[in-house]
Order: C-alpha cells, then sequence, then structure tokens
C-alpha cells in the first residue's frame, strides 16, 4: 500500500529546474527559426515557408515567429539552411501599448489561469495540460487553473478563435475582474495560424481582445507557456523574439 | 379587563360575525371575517396573555350532566399558552382570509367559508378551554368536520380533492376514536370527566392502562398533528386546501393534536414511565427526518410546506419526549426545560408555517403555479412578498436572528443534557435522536434554500406570459404581522420564555424561568438569585447591557449547572443581532472605505458560461438541486420506475429517453398499504360466507347458537 511513498522518495524530485535553472533534457523543445543576413538563396528559402512566417527586410531574412510552425522546410531539404536556435523562452510582450504585461507585485506569486479554447486542434490545448503534470508543475510557482472566469487573473487563449467562440471570448474577458492579462498562446492564437483569416475564424486573439503576452509556437513547449505566464506576472522578462507589434510583416505577407 | 371578558368578548365576535355573515351581501364577507375574526384573535390572544402572565388560572363551570360530568371552561397556563399561539396565528389568517374571499374563484363560497370558519375558531378555542373530557371531545368532533367541510368547499377544484378531504375525515374520525377510548380508560378510576378528577383519578391506574392511554391518544392525537406513521392524510389535505384556509390547518389546528397528547400523557396523567417519554422521542425524530427528507425532495410548494410541518411537529414532539423521560427519571428542571423548548418551537413554527402559506397562496394567485420546477425569478415583480416570504425562510430554516434558531437550539441543548439520565439505553436513544434532529435542521436548510431561490430567484422558468404582481393589501399586510412576530420572537427569546412558563411549570412541576433566564437586569451587582463571583464575570462581559431602557430580566438564555460546569449552555439573540448589525456595517466601512478604495467600480453582466442568450432552461433546477438528497436517501425513498424508454434510430442512434419514476411515501408503503391489503383481504375471505343460499344462512345461525350453548354453561 504504501510502496508509493518508498517509490518516490527513491526517485526523487524530477521537476524540472526551470525557472531556477534552465532545463536541457533532449527534446524539450522543438526550437523556432532565427533570421539574419543570408546570401544566395534567400528568395527560395522564403518561398519554402508556407506560412509566410519569412521575410527580407534590409538585405536579411527576418522571422515572423506568430506564424512559424515549426515545419523545418527552412532547415530540412534545403542546401543552406536556416539557423534555428532551440531555446524555449520566447514569450513576448503582446502588442498593447503602453506595454502592461506586469499585474502588479500582489500577483507575483499568486495567479489563477482561465483557460479558453476559441477553437483550438487540440495540440496547444494539450502542452497547456502538461502544465499540471509532475514534470512541469506550475502549482510549485503558485500559478492555478480556475473554470470562473471570476477567479481568474489570468485568460490563457488557445485557438484561432473561430467565430462560434468570439462572442465568447469577450464575454469571458468582460467577466474577468480588474486587473487581468491575456496570454495568446501558439501560432493560431498570434495569427491565425494555419487558419489564417478565413470565413470561420479570426485572425488571432489580437482581434478580439487585447494581447498583452505572446507565446509563439505550433505548439509551444510547456516550458514556453510557463516563460508566458511568468512574464505576464513579471518574474521574467519579455524575450524579443516575435517582433513587437507594428514591425511585423505580417500585413505585407498576405 | 379580565379572563371572562376576554373570552365573551373572543365567542361574541365569532357570533357575530357568524349572524353578521347570513345577513351581508357576498361582496362583503370578506370584510366581516377580517374584521370580527380578527377582532376575537385578539381577544383569544390577550386572554391567553392575561393567564400566562398573571398566572390567574380561570374555571368556569357551564351545565352540570349529573352522573357524568359538569361541562367546565378552564383556562389554565398550558391551555393559555395554545390559545395564544392559536389568536396569534389567527389574527393574521382572518385578515388573509378575508382578502382571498374577495378574489373571483371564490365567488358563490364566501358565505359558507366564512360560517364554517368563524365556527371553527369556536371549535378550536373551545377544545383548548375545555375543562372536561365530554366538552374536549364534542368541540374535537366539530373541529374535525368542519376541517374536511372547509377542504370540501374548496373553490379550486383540483383532481383527488374529494378523496384527500375524505382521507382527512377518515383518518380524523379513527385517531378521535382512539383517543376517546384512551379517555374512557383514563376515566376508569375517576368519579366524573372533569379534568381535575380525571388528574386525580388517574394515579390509581396500573403501569398496563397507563400504557394503554399512552397509545391510545399519542396515536390518536398524533393523527391531527401529523405524526409518523399516521401522516398520510396531511400532505393531501395541505394541498387540497383553500388557499384561505392551509394557514389555518397549519397554524392553529395542527397544534391541537400537540394539545391533546400533552393534556393527557403530560399533565392529566404524569410521565411516570420513561418508556413512553422515549417512545414519543423517537417517533417525533422519526417524523423530523421524514418530514424534512420529503419536503427536500418535493417541489410543490404546499407539499414542501405540509412535509416540513410533520418535521416541525416531530421536532416538537421530540422535545415532549424529552420532557417526559425527564420528568419519569425525576429531573424537574430539565424537564421544564424541555416543555419550554417544544412549547417555543411550537409558536414558531405556526408562525412561520402561516407566514410562508400566504407567501405560497400570493405566489399561487399571482403565477398560477406551485410548481418550483416553473417558477422563478418573482422577487423582480413581487418584492414586498419575496421579503415576507425570506423572512418565513429564515426563521424555518433555524437561522438566527429569526425565531426558528432559539427553539431549535434549546431543543438540541436539551438533547445533549440527557447526559444526566442514569440509564445507559437511554443515553443512547437521546444521543441517536440528538444526531437525527441535527440531521434535521440540516435539511431543513437545504429544502428553505431551494424552496426561496427556485420560487424567487433567478429566471422566471414558465412562459406562460402571464402578468404577475404584487400580492394583494390584505396578504401583505398579514405577512407583515407575522414576519414581524418571526422576528420579534428570535430577537426576544428572554421575555418568551417566561411567558411559556406557567405551561411548562404545569407539565414539569418546576419552572424554567431563573434556570435559562437569569435575572441579569435584576440590579447592577450582586443579582440577588445568582451567586456574586458567577454575576460579577458575566457583568464585565455585558449580559446587563439595555437594562437602562429594557424591563425584564435580561437578554441572555443561560442554563447554569452545578460547580464545577457553571454554565452549561448560554444563547443570546439579542446581542447577537446587534453584533450582527455591528458587523455588517464594519465589512461595509472595510470593503468600501478601505479595500477598495480608489478603485473604479465596474458593472458587467453575469457569467453565463458565454453563451448567446441564458435561457431559464438552461439554468438550475429545483429537481436538480434536490437530487443529491434524493440519491443518498434512495433507500428510504425508493421510487418504481413507471416508464424507462428509449427511442433509437437504426439502433444506434438514441433520440429521446424517458424515464419516469414515482414515489410512495415509505409511509404509505410500509403500513399503510400493507393494512389495507390486509383489511381488503380479510373482507373477501369473510364474503366468501356470504353466496346468498338460505340453507347455508340457517346452518350459519344453528351452529353460532350451538356455540352460545356450549358457551354459556363454562361462564
Amino acid at each position: 500500500m504504501s510502496q508509493w511513498v518508498i517509490k518516490g522518495i527513491r526517485t526523487g524530485i524530477k521537476t524540472t529546474a526551470y525557472p531556477r535553472g534552465a532545463e536541457n533534457a533532449a527534446g524539450i523543445t522543438p526550437g523556432l527559426p532565427r533570421g539574419g543576413s543570408f546570401g544566395t538563396g534567400a528568395a527560395a528559402l522564403i518561398e519554402r515557408c508556407l506560412t509566410h512566417a519569412l521575410d527580407r527586410t534590409d538585405g536579411e531574412i527576418s522571422v515572423n515567429s506568430r506564424r512559424c510552425v515549426h515545419c523545418y522546410r527552412c532547415v530540412r531539404g534545403v542546401e543552406q539552411p536556416l539557423n534555428w536556435e532551440t531555446t524555449y523562452e520566447w514569450a513576448g510582450a503582446g502588442g498593447v501599448p503602453p506595454l502592461t504585461n506586469e499585474l502588479g507585485r500582489p500577483f507575483r506569486r499568486s495567479i489563477h489561469v482561465l483557460v479558453v479554447d476559441a477553437g483550438d486542434c487540440g495540440a496547444c490545448l494539450n502542452e497547456v495540460k502538461q502544465l499540471n503534470n509532475p514534470y512541469y508543475n506550475m502549482h510549485r510557482l503558485g500559478f492555478f487553473i480556475t473554470p470562473t472566469p471570476r477567479h481568474a487573473d489570468v485568460l490563457l487563449v488557445v485557438g484561432p478563435v473561430t467565430d462560434q467562440m468570439r462572442f465568447a471570448l469577450k464575454k469571458v474577458y468582460d467577466a474577468m475582474p480588474t486587473p487581468k492579462r491575456v496570454v495568446a498562446v501558439g501560432a493560431c492564437a498570434l495569427s491565425g495560424g494555419v487558419f489564417a483569416k478565413s470565413f470561420v475564424c479570426a485572425n488571432g486573439v489580437a482581434d478580439v481582445l487585447p494581447v498583452d503576452v505572446e507565446v509563439p509556437g505550433n505548439p509551444p513547449p510547456p516550458l514556453a507557456i510557463l516563460h508566458g505566464l511568468l512574464v505576464a506576472v513579471g518574474r521574467k522578462p519579455p524575450s524579443q523574439t516575435p517582433a513587437p507589434a507594428g514591425h511585423a510583416p505580417a500585413a505585407a505577407a498576405r | 379587563m379580565n379572563t371572562a371578558t376576554l373570552l365573551i368578548v373572543f365567542f361574541a365576535a365569532c357570533g357575530a360575525g357568524i349572524l353578521l355573515s347570513t345577513a351581508v351581501r357576498p361582496a362583503h364577507q370578506g370584510l366581516v371575517l377580517a374584521w370580527l375574526g380578527s377582532l376575537a384573535a385578539v381577544a383569544a390572544v390577550a386572554a391567553g396573555a392575561r393567564v400566562l402572565l398573571t398566572g390567574e388560572v380561570f374555571t368556569q363551570p357551564l351545565w352540570s350532566l349529573p352522573g357524568l360530568t359538569t361541562l367546565t371552561l378552564r383556562l389554565d397556563g398550558l391551555s393559555a399558552a395554545f390559545v395564544l399561539i392559536a389568536g396569534l396565528v389567527l389574527l393574521p389568517a382572518s385578515i388573509y382570509a378575508g382578502g382571498e374571499l374577495r378574489s373571483a374563484s371564490f365567488r358563490g363560497h364566501e358565505r359558507p367559508f366564512t360560517v364554517m370558519l368563524l365556527v371553527l375558531y369556536v371549535s378550536v378555542v373551545l377544545i383548548l378551554i375545555a375543562g372536561d373530557a365530554l366538552l374536549f371531545l364534542l368541540a374535537w368532533e366539530v373541529m374535525s368536520i368542519l376541517c374536511y367541510l372547509l377542504v370540501v368547499t374548496s373553490p379550486d377544484r383540483e383532481d383527488g380533492q374529494l378523496g384527500s378531504a375524505y382521507l382527512l375525515l377518515a383518518m380524523g374520525e379513527a385517531g378521535t376514536l382512539a383517543a376517546a377510548l384512551g379517555f374512557l380508560v383514563l376515566a376508569l378510576g375517576a368519579s366524573s370527566l372533569e379534568f381535575h378528577a380525571l388528574k386525580s383519578g388517574a394515579s390509581a391506574l396500573g403501569a398496563s392502562a397507563r400504557w394503554g392511554v399512552f397509545l391510545l391518544t399519542f396515536f390518536g392525537f398524533g393523527v391531527k398533528a401529523g405524526l409518523v406513521p399516521v401522516n398520510s392524510w396531511l400532505q393531501p389535505a395541505y394541498a387540497a386546501a383553500p388557499r384561505a384556509f392551509a394557514p389555518v390547518l397549519a397554524g392553529a389546528t395542527l397544534n391541537l393534536g400537540l394539545y391533546g397528547i400533552l393534556r393527557v400523557n403530560a399533565d392529566l396523567l404524569p410521565a411516570t414511565l420513561a418508556g413512553t417519554g422515549l417512545i414519543t422521542l423517537v417517533v417525533g425524530t422519526a417524523s423530523a427526518l421524514l418530514g424534512i427528507l420529503y419536503a427536500t425532495t418535493d417541489n410543490d410548494l404546499k407539499a414542501v410546506l405540509a412535509h416540513s410541518s410533520i418535521e416541525n411537529v416531530g421536532i416538537v414532539v421530540a422535545g415532549f419526549g424529552a420532557g417526559m423521560v425527564f420528568v419519569a427519571t425525576n429531573h424537574p428542571m430539565l424537564a421544564a426545560i424541555a416543555f419550554v423548548a417544544a412549547l417555543y418551537h411550537m409558536i414558531n413554527h405556526s408562525l412561520y408555517k402561516a407566514l410562508l402559506f400566504f407567501g405560497v397562496g400570493a405566489v399561487e394567485t399571482q403565477s398560477g403555479t406551485r410548481d418550483m420546477d416553473r417558477l422563478g425569478g418573482l422577487i423582480k415583480w413581487m418584492p414586498l412578498t419575496a421579503l415576507g416570504f425570506l423572512a418565513g425562510t429564515l426563521s424555518i430554516a433555524a437561522l438566527p436572528p429569526f425565531n426558528g434558531f432559539v427553539s431549535e437550539w434549546l431543543t438540541l441543548q436539551v438533547m445533549l443534557r440527557s447526559a444526566e439520565l442514569s440509564s445507559t439505553g437511554a443515553k443512547i436513544v437521546f444521543a441517536l435522536c440528538g444526531a437525527g434532529l441535527a440531521l434535521t435542521a440540516a435539511l431543513a436548510v437545504t429544502c428553505f434554500v431551494k424552496v426561496f431561490a427556485m420560487s424567487f430567484l433567478g429566471m422566471r422558468r414558465s412562459d406562460d406570459g402571464r402578468r404577475v404582481a404584487e400580492a394583494a393589501p390584505a396578504t401583505l399586510a398579514s405577512m407583515a404581522i407575522l414576519a414581524t412576530l418571526c422576528l420579534a420572537f428570535g430577537v426576544l427569546p428572554t421575555y418568551v420564555i417566561p411567558m411559556l412558563d406557567p405551561a411548562s411549570t404545569q407539565l414539569a412541576r418546576a419552572s424554567a424561568s431563573d434556570a435559562l433566564v437569569p435575572p441579569f437586569f435584576a440590579s447592577a451587582q450582586g443579582h440577588g438569585a445568582l451567586p456574586e463571583q458567577f454575576a460579577g464575570e458575566f457583568h464585565d462581559l455585558g449580559a446587563q447591557l439595555g437594562q437602562a431602557v429594557l424591563p425584564g430580566r435580561g437578554l441572555v438564555v443561560l442554563h447554569r449547572g452545578g460547580t464545577e460546569n457553571p454554565v452549561v449552555f448560554a444563547m443570546s439573540t439579542s446581542y447577537m443581532l446587534l453584533a450582527l448589525i455591528g458587523l455588517l456595517l464594519l465589512s461595509y466601512v472595510v470593503i468600501r472605505l478601505w479595500l477598495t478604495r480608489g478603485r473604479r467600480l465596474a458593472r458587467r453582466e453575469r457569467w453565463d458560461g458565454g453563451v448567446r442568450r441564458l435561457l431559464p432552461e438552461m439554468t438550475y433546477t429545483a429537481t436538480g438541486f434536490s437530487n443529491p438528497v434524493r440519491v443518498i436517501f434512495d433507500a428510504i425513498f425508493r421510487p418504481t420506475t413507471v416508464e424507462d424508454t428509449r427511442e433509437t434510430v437504426a439502433e444506434h442512434f438514441r433520440m429521446a429517453i424517458r424515464r419516469e419514476k414515482e414515489r410512495v411515501h415509505v409511509v404509505d408503503r410500509l403500513v399503510f398499504r400493507p393494512v389495507r391489503s390486509a383489511t381488503l383481504w380479510f373482507a373477501h375471505a369473510l364474503a366468501a360466507m356470504h353466496h346468498g343460499r338460505i340453507n347455508a344462512y340457517v346452518t350459519y345461525a344453528f351452529v353460532a347458537l350451538l356455540i352460545v350453548f356450549a358457551v354459556l354453561p363454562m361462564s
């Protein structure tokens, strides 16, 4: 009966060291392409990107990670692959001016997160679910999932916001007490992803709500989502990976 | 005015009402009933209060029947308490019924209803002030028959109404018969049927005769009180009773059963057998528990109130039982406390049950239904009715500062005092019953949260397009009277307990006044009746607060034990109310001025799960609310499945699942149906003899003759 106690003691703590230390386990992140100066073949690479995440600015290839779906077409099967970085701290500040990604001191150690599936394919939702498992264990950081907007401090949205969910998402946001933050998770939530703007869905959460923290990735690994939540409470600085809104060449690609 | 004058005023008012109602037009019957009925009720209240406050017993012989009895009117402490309660309920009930008589549905029934209701008032008071068994039983019969007639002449006929009225009459008469038999056994040793003669003759009765009297009168009168297992008539009769009569049925005539039980088993025949008390206690607890279980799971407002009447009567009778055990085991002080608690609860039940019946009547009049699954959101259209109803639900759920709390708290405290008993068996019974009563109190909260929330809060579930408006002024006035009384009886228990003391003193032969309400107002320090150090400690706590403005003994209910346990229990709803108001103000100040200072107030729509439009069908239903209780106590309810079908398309696609279950009350299932089928079987067996052949009948006569000849020489 009490085997699990002994087993637990023998096994020891397996929970990730992040955010105190770096997490280096293999396969912890799919990584994101990093742009940079690029010689010949840039046009071909940009052509290969099906989601129009790559663009050429000032003679360099820039990556719009809001659109990247880690398809590796810019790395594999090409003679000159694009740079690829395998970090996971890539959650950036959203485009809400002024930059209001910090909830304030009272929320640094305890927030309640409401997860809304706004037309998600299931991938991002699955990664969000991993935060509750013993390895990532978001509770140790004071993050809790709540089912009701009345208790929520952070609204975590996955999916491109289908038309059916648009109204509900607005209602959820209205029902949350201030101060509140919106974390958009996944390429779909940031830009519409492979669904993009179509007759059934919006161009991402920013079309409906002001987004405070953006977590790129398709799906982002759990550590990236954790980083996003830490950015939302101000315990980690936002990364510059998704370029600040306005600089994004998203409009040009369409 | 002395007691006799007040009683004359009562009877004169009722008589004048009866005469007037035969003279005036139907349209004015309501006025007659409201004015003269409430005048009579006020006279009854005054008479009862006068006897309780002065302690003067009023006795008036009326008519001597030689060799049998002298018809006597006698208003002693016990009767006075019941007359007071009856008056308190009949006052608003008259006003309410007067208002109801004007409604269109009553057209053509006004005059008989007025006359019968006023005669019922007379018979109720006559039962309570009868000083001999004959007058008592005569008045009781009149009351029983009038109850039946008043239910039958209901203007809004429903299915099965005649049946339920007939059940009321039949069970009532069976009970009366048993009670009359009990009186006969009681009269074995007495010279006449007057109560004082019965009382002096009762001491000669043996144990078996005592048991006989107890069983006959307990279950005989228990029918009128609605005790398990003789409660089957109660719920259908309440449901069938006209709106104007149901409050009287629940608030006044129900108590008569309790009066009968107390009068015979605690007053005329003082409890010497602890067993009778224990049976009373167990039956009371069973009634309380079963009553509240069925109340919680029913969705018909009137049925909920009916089942909850059974529950409350159960609590009262459990208190009686505790008192009888304490009397039999020679703990007069504890017995006095138990009787005070029980009588207090009985008053409270009458007040809040009548109040709730007024509210249900208003709801039914306005919305046309009593089904909680079709009600909802009524507070928007009838806020005043909702306020009165809320007072009633808070009282019946035993939440302070309303009256139900005081009496249920006292009753539970009495149960805990069973530690003083010497017998282990009795202690176990007390402990189990105490736990049962505690469970009852908890379920009562569930039940009445449901009743109020499902009828008055949320969204309106019915889409019949009826316009709902505030209840009639007469209804609101009668509700206001009772709501005020509920609050007053809850906040000022220290004034009610000494008032009930004459009644409990008569039963327990000890006064609970000093034991429960210590005289903290008597003097600033010293308190003649209290030890100096004890009083000093309570003085420091502020128990004397208010002595400058209030008369009386104090505002703290407190029971003192021996030296090693100076305070057994103590409570003060009066100070609690002050503290509650203070806390409310404090929390307002803290929230508005401190916690939310400098914050903007934002008002958003309620959270509904993000649906486009919240429909009434999507909200919580009454059935869903009480379903956990239904599931947990499934072993008691044992519903039988009536219909269980599923429609499928091509075997796999379910289109609809229909499941309907029917419940038969556990008492009907376990007691009445077997008795009925056994009786029918017996009757069938006897009927086999009657096949109509003359030869057979001659043979029967011959065999009977032979038996007589064989038996006669032996004796």
